[in-house]
């Protein structure tokens, strides 16, 4: 009689390899990596054009210390002002042709292990600027999932200066995660604030430098607080998710896009059966 | 020289499994359209029969006289990808533009109509719904 019982937490590694595995294992059991980008010159190509557009919107030089002008950009304008340089910034990168390639090259290895070699990919990549003290940028503890994203998405965060502690953001661990979820109905007559005061003390405050990339599944409580850090946030996100998989309310067309269908897929796709039978 | 003007084309069916009020989608249309410069012309309504596309034949037949034709959703072409196809082509031909104004997306060339269809086709394919356990 076989006495062996199936660990059935265990995620099973097929034929991956063992890189594949153990990069999966670590994003199972903590909800996010931080690697280094996977191409340094997208990457600088990137933060380059981004201090650009900002620049050209205050209409100053493009600056040499580009780190510098980013992380300083508070004494260049007032908070009330951010918003019209977001998004001149954001509308200047999401016209630029290269970019959503760019941006999916910086960790197209590791997205490709942790979510498939076939993708969608979000059209326009969001972009984050939080300056010290602006309590105008706050995003409350969330998980983007409980409001139309689909579970299988994985989300690309990528700083364009280095962000720690209150500079950065926090991620609620997938064990706390999952504890506190199974009792959600007991915060259901407090705010997002008061979840937050009850998840403090377990988050995860994720310090990652310029050359690296965040991927973390939005499935996780997270979010952001009050800049304290005396620097100006800057990071932008994207997300990412197996072509074929379940679509929520951010769907193929208006939110997401094919970037890698294969071959197969696209004779799957086209396929008819022979017709002119009679019955 | 003077722009002849996109012609808006709005749905009386469902358009991906929802219904939209027609003053809505002509909004969405009109910012569309307000955001690209566009002139908008008024909005031709396709019939509510299952299959219809008597309305955008017709707004077809009207291209030498406009600049384009901003639908509603890129979503509301026929489902037959042969006769999408056919709809690209005339539009390309007459060097036109097709846009879906809940997308944001246009299309001008034959890499537009590829990438389009791509949307389209796997949109048929991938799964819609999570399973609810």
């Amino acid at each position: 009689m076989c006495t062996a019982t199936a660990k059935l937490d265990d995620p099973i590694d097929g034929f991956l390899s063992a890189d594949e595995a153990a990069l999966g294992r670590r994003f199972i059991a903590d909800g996010h990596v931080i690697r280094s980008v996977e191409d340094t010159a997208a990457l600088d190509r990137i933060r380059s054009a981004a201090a650009g557009h900002a620049a050209r919107h205050l209409g100053i030089a493009a600056p040499n210390d580009v780190g510098g002008f980013l992380n300083r950009i508070h004494e260049q304008l007032p908070v009330a002002k951010l918003n019209d340089l977001r998004l001149a910034v954001f509308n200047g990168m999401n016209a630029e042709p290269w970019f959503r390639r760019s941006y999916f090259a910086l960790a197209r290895g590791a997205i490709e292990t942790l979510v498939g070699n076939e993708l969608a990919m979000q059209r326009r990549i969001n972009l984050s600027i939080q300056m010290p003290d602006d309590d105008s940028s706050l995003l409350p503890v969330h998980a983007d999932v409980w409001s139309g994203d689909s579970p299988f998405e994985v989300v690309a965060w990528l700083p364009l200066v280095d962000c720690r502690k209150t500079k950065s953001m926090f991620l609620l661990p997938p064990a706390a995660n999952a504890r506190h979820a199974a009792q959600f109905g007991t915060y259901s007559k407090g705010t997002a604030e008061d979840l937050f005061r009850v998840i403090e003390p377990e988050l995860t405050w994720l310090d990652i430098k310029y050359g690296e990339i965040l991927l973390f599944t939005q499935n996780l409580m997270h979010g952001n607080r009050l800049n304290r850090e005396g620097e100006t946030r800057w990071s932008m996100n994207c997300r990412f998710k197996s072509l074929f998989s379940p679509y929520c309310d951010k769907r193929l067309g208006e939110f997401f896009e094919p970037i890698t269908i294969r071959a197969a897929s696209r004779l799957g796709m086209d396929y008819r059966h022979p017709t002119g039978f009679e019955a | 020289m003077t722009p002849l003007g996109y012609r808006g084309y709005i749905a009386s069916r469902p358009v991906r499994g929802s219904s939209s009020p027609q003053h809505v989608q002509n909004l969405v249309i009109r910012d569309f359209a307000q955001r690209n410069g566009l002139l908008f012309k008024l909005s031709a309504t396709e019939y509510a029969m299952a299959g219809s596309f008597m309305m955008l034949d017709a707004v077809l037949d009207e291209l030498p006289q406009l600049d384009g034709i901003i639908l509603y959703s890129q979503f509301m072409l026929p489902d037959r990808p042969e006769r999408r196809r056919a709809i690209y082509d005339r539009v390309l031909a007459e060097g036109k533009v097709l846009a879906g104004a809940v997308e944001n997306l246009t299309l001008r060339t034959p890499a537009d109509a590829r990438r389009w269809e791509d949307i389209l086709l796997t949109d048929r394919f991938a799964a819609r719904e999570m399973p609810v356990f």
